[in-house]
């Protein structure tokens, strides 16, 4: 070999050893943080929410680790991008688990993601918390001892949702929902529950446009033929927004009374502006609410602090979505039950969960429930109206307890029997 | 027969609402006429199919929302708006056109393709960091906020306003391609380039005005789409399927074929969804596979060399 | 490529999977399928010189096959997975009978148009496929089931794929092919039926991408709907590009170029990753005039007719 050559290699073999080895003291000093191997879909138009998801989450890690962390560890959420496809998310998975060793995984926003990992942890025996989406099937029907839900499911916001609805004289339902498994379930819990609580109703007529659809005006005018007095919403985001641009100057809203569960939501209604379908019942996360504030005195301090963080973070819009209140409380109930394990052993984990255990927060009280490891956070329901400057808002805002409304364990017991029995065939 | 039609779809003797419908499908398709035209017309002469003609529509609705909100408060701002949003992606086009369209006229077809599909990428997340993730809307402006009656039916008075002003483009567009010189020349290089250069033409500069144009068309579209849905990430996937879906159902590089297409899809999925709402996922994509396997190349388009 | 280099690639392959960490492992797999299915989707696009949309529809048809047998059926996993790109071909049979009747954009947006029908059916036809929920737990039989005996597994049956596919592409079926992507008219006039080997071609093309849907059904451990979506078809042509169309082994090399891009790039910046992957795609189009490998002028595929 050229002798230039040569010691050029020794050079770098000398820098890649000293990169490698580890230092005598560093080592010692740190002790090894725990890992969360979170999943979530940080690319494309789930951003909206998953950015607040995010800085929810990081800003509750800061707080957990600036007072000691976990065990005396600290705590690390190690992220990775689904691009909302379940394939991904299994491949990361995997690679959280085989190469960065995490101790647990997190995360979600697309239900099918969620069952993607849900089944992945379930074969690999590694304990998933699922945060972020909404499908009830997590615990319930395809539910078991290695996934866990740190925030609530469609169940428990439509069900206060359908409650309200049958307190208004209406007896003519109609439905827009988006033609997917969640458009499906959120129309499926709400009719139930409303023909539960009220046997009178009628259902006339059910639209599903497709998820993403941009051009709703044939199921405005076929609502307006339909004979509905109410009307039930599950389209959320983008779509709902554009559904209820496109439908006001039909005058749709002045014939029928929207129920949508996610139009109270600033996401939502800011974009409409004046647009904002007033009298509209939905479950919002009204963090501004003067009710909400004096019923929990911690709120106000904790949506100045989120807004600082988020602004700091570079946040375009840095107000405390629901979606942060979801990754904040995601973290600490997280480190809550690695804590009461006072281990990482998945099993010892797994073990407090299923004994269940409530926390405080700055909204209200969590239960995490222990026969199916789902948390039952505090539900709102609210009515969307503009303020003096035309700026919608939610307000007349009521809270029930989740547990009130959710599914009873037993119910729990036999959806997930049921769903097995489809399985064995 | 039809008492039996009427049971299974109650609406087929309601004259109004059927007018309602008729027109409802009529503004979605002079929307999409507007949009598809500009992918059709760049088609037709440069033959590159600009798969970024969706993001094109996107920057025009986010520039939109962009200059309503810093433009001062007055009503008379939308209209200055929506004539400067268009403008700005023209540059964009043009831009674009310059600096790499340029470079790989001569190439397969199929790399041309790549490359706006890699154009895709990074205007959508360009977007995304100029903008933020946040959902954004346009506000209609009041004399077009309300409805009007149509046979005692309410119809949203902004969708008046793309039913009025799309066959004026259309109408604006066969003026400039029949009756100027820029158009003639436009047409020869449909034809052959080739000869259009030998004749002492600007071919390379035809092309770029072109490109402008067809992107100036697409900002339209979204500038003038904004104040009736979402301003958001992804809308430009959803707004470049429908558009080459009409494109090619018309046939390539056909602007009368764009315009038949844009009317069937849009009553097509009007009525459609009434008829068969099982299948509105997929209407579109079904209509386009009748069209293609009755007529090869789209109701009006040439076939190729 | 001579016996000696051969010999070596196969050493190579048999040796790697060990010596690599878990992990990698895994994405080497995922290399071995992705690779599988750009190799067939060039059979069409660089072979025959019929680029496809829709290419998603055979890989989630094939999938699903997989899926379905195992599941429904109860069939033993290598069964179920020999039969997908059977049901992958069928599909490709029946849509190819229509699609290869048209040329160029049309070609390529009726193939989308069969793709987003096949999602719709697998999206809406909820009591058999599960709809958006997907089919879960669908993993390979114990011995195969830790990453590197999935791993070995699939480059064996992979490589066997490509294997046959090299082997047709070599084939007097395959030179006809070529002449057909050359001059179909000329082609026409030396008496080779040109519909029926270009169908011939969608068919074979749809039966490797199935395969490749089967092999990724039991790695991934479950199906959904998109795999055949918009995103899935452009896949492999984004793969074929960054690797080159003309040569066999172009979609091979961009495979391996593209996953260890995504692996380390997209994982570090997903927001900025389509950023970065659009502008990559731009500059090759654009700044590298020959492509990466084998990107070749149109003049010298003839010149190189014997390889």
């Amino acid at each position: 070999m050229r002798p230039r050559l040569r010691s050029t290699l020794a050079g770098i073999g000398v820098v890649a050893l000293l990169g490698v080895l580890p230092g005598p003291d560093r080592a010692a000093a740190q002790p090894k943080p725990i890992k969360i191997g979170e999943i979530n879909s940080y690319s494309g138009v789930a951003t909206v929410y998953t950015f607040p998801y995010k800085e929810g989450l990081a800003m509750a890690t800061k707080e957990i680790n600036d007072a000691g962390g976990v065990l005396g560890r600290p705590l690390e959420f190690i992220h990775r991008d689904d691009k909302l496809k379940p394939d991904e998310a299994v491949k990361a998975a995997r690679e959280l688990t085989l190469q960065d060793k995490v101790d647990f995984l997190a995360g979600c926003i697309s239900s099918s993601v969620g069952l993607a990992l849900s089944a992945y942890a379930k074969d690999a025996k590694v304990l998933y918390f699922a945060t972020h989406c909404q499908t009830s099937r997590l615990t319930w029907d395809d539910g078991h001892r290695y996934v866990a839900h740190t925030t609530n499911n469609v169940n428990q916001y439509v069900r206060v949702a359908a409650k309200k609805a049958a307190t208004l004289p209406i007896k003519k339902w109609a439905n827009i929902s988006p033609d997917y498994e969640y458009g499906h379930n959120m129309w499926e819990e709400f009719s139930t529950y409303l023909k539960k609580l009220k046997p009178d109703v009628e259902f006339v007529q059910l639209n599903w446009p497709k998820l993403g659809e941009s051009d709703h005006s044939s199921y405005i005018t076929a609502l307006l033929q339909s004979g509905a007095e109410g009307l039930f919403s599950s389209v959320w985001g983008a779509q709902s927004i554009a559904f209820v641009k496109q439908a006001r100057p039909f005058g749709l809203f002045e014939k029928m009374r929207l129920v949508a569960p996610s139009v109270g939501n600033p996401d939502e209604l800011d974009p409409l502006g004046k647009e904002a379908p007033v009298g509209a019942i939905a479950t919002p996360f009204a963090w501004y609410d003067a009710g909400l504030h004096k019923r929990h005195p911690k709120l106000e301090a904790w949506t100045k602090k989120y807004t600082e963080w988020a602004t700091q973070k570079g946040l375009k819009d840095p107000q405390p979505k629901l979606g942060a209140s979801w990754g904040y409380a995601s973290a600490y109930i997280i480190a809550e039950a690695i804590k009461r394990a006072k281990s990482t052993d998945t099993e010892k984990v797994i073990g407090v969960l299923s004994e269940g255990f409530e926390m405080d927060f700055p909204w209200g009280k969590v239960v995490m429930r222990g026969c199916d490891q789902q948390a039952l956070p505090p539900q709102w329901i609210g009515v969307v109206k503009l303020d003096a400057q035309g700026k919608p808002f939610a307000t007349e805002i009521e809270e029930t307890q989740g547990k009130e409304v959710a599914r009873s364990c037993e119910e729990v017991k036999d959806l997930r029997a049921a769903a097995a029995a489809k399985q064995k065939k | 027969m039809l008492d039996a039609l009427t049971s299974l779809f109650p609406w087929i003797t309601n004259g109004p609402l059927i007018a309602v419908q008729v027109m409802s499908g009529l503004s979605v398709a002079m929307f999409l006429f507007l949009v598809s035209v500009g992918m059709s017309l760049i088609f037709g002469v440069t033959r590159i199919v600009n798969l970024a003609h969706g993001s094109f529509y996107m920057v025009g609705a986010y520039l939109m929302v962009t200059l309503v909100e810093t433009l001062p408060q007055h009503q008379a701002m939308f209209w200055v708006a929506l004539f400067v949003a268009p403008l700005g992606v023209g540059l964009l086009g043009g831009v674009i056109e310059v600096t790499l369209l340029r470079r790989i006229y001569h190439r397969e077809p199929l790399l041309q393709l790549i490359l706006t599909f890699g154009l895709i990428l990074v205007i959508g997340t360009l977007v995304l960091i100029v903008w933020g993730p946040d959902n954004k809307s346009v506000a209609r402006p009041d004399a077009l906020a309300g409805s009007v009656r149509i046979f005692g039916q309410p119809f949203p008075s902004y969708y008046l306003l793309v039913l009025g002003l799309s066959p004026l483009v259309a109408i604006a567009l066969w003026i400039v391609f029949y009756r100027t010189r820029w158009g003639m020349l436009i047409r020869a290089a449909t034809v052959d380039r080739e000869m259009l250069g030998a004749l002492g033409v600007d071919v390379a500069t035809l092309y770029t005005q072109v490109f402008i144009f067809g992107s100036w068309l697409a900002g339209l579209g979204g500038a003038l789409s904004a104040p009736t849905v979402a301003v958001a990430l992804g809308m430009d996937g959803d707004v470049l399927t429908t558009a080459f879906v009409v494109v090619v159902i018309g046939g390539l590089g056909s602007f009368a074929g764009s315009f038949i297409s844009a009317l069937l899809v849009g009553e097509l999925q009007s009525f459609g969804i009434l008829v068969f709402p099982a299948v509105s996922i997929v209407l579109l994509f079904a209509i386009m596979a009748v069209v293609l396997i009755v007529r090869p190349w789209g109701l009006l388009g040439r076939p190729e060399e | 490529m001579s016996s000696v280099r051969w010999l070596v690639a196969l050493v190579v392959l048999l040796v790697l999977p060990l010596l690599l960490p878990s992990f990698l492992v895994v994405v080497l797999t995922e290399i071995a399928i992705v690779a599988l299915f750009a190799t067939a989707f060039n059979l069409l696009m660089g072979f025959g010189g019929m680029v496809s949309f829709g290419h998603a529809a055979y890989f989630a048809l094939g999938a699903y096959a997989a899926a379905l047998l195992v599941k429904q059926a109860a069939w033993p996993m290598p069964l179920a997975l020999a039969a997908s790109p059977f049901a992958a071909a069928a599909g490709a049979l029946f849509f190819g009978f229509f699609i290869v009747r048209l040329t160029h954009t049309y070609f390529a947006m009726l193939s989308l148009a069969f793709a987003q029908i096949v999602f719709t059916v697998i999206f809406k036809w909820k009591g058999l496929t599960g709809g958006d929920d997907g089919i879960l737990n669908l993993w390979p039989p114990p011995a195969l089931k830790s990453p590197l005996a999935y791993c070995y597994f699939t480059l064996a049956v992979a490589g066997a794929g490509m294997l046959a596919m090299r082997a047709i592409v070599d084939s007097p079926f395959g030179y006809a092919l070529r002449a057909i992507r050359e001059n179909p008219r000329r082609a026409r006039f030396i008496g080779v039926n040109v519909r029926r080997h270009q169908l011939f071609a969608f068919v074979l093309s749809g039966f490797f991408s199935g395969l490749a849907g089967g092999l990724f059904a039991f790695f991934n451990g479950s199906v959904f709907p998109d795999f055949a979506y918009l995103n899935k078809s452009f896949e492999p042509l984004v793969v074929v590009l960054l690797g080159g169309i003309q040569s066999f082994f172009g979609p091979l090399a961009g495979a391996v170029g593209f996953k260890i891009l995504e692996t380390f790039i997209a994982r570090q910046w997903p927001v900025y990753w389509p950023l970065f992957l659009g502008s990559a795609v731009v500059l090759v189009v654009v700044a590298l005039p020959q492509g990466f490998v084998g990107l070749l002028q149109r003049r010298s595929w003839r010149i190189r007719a014997a390889r």
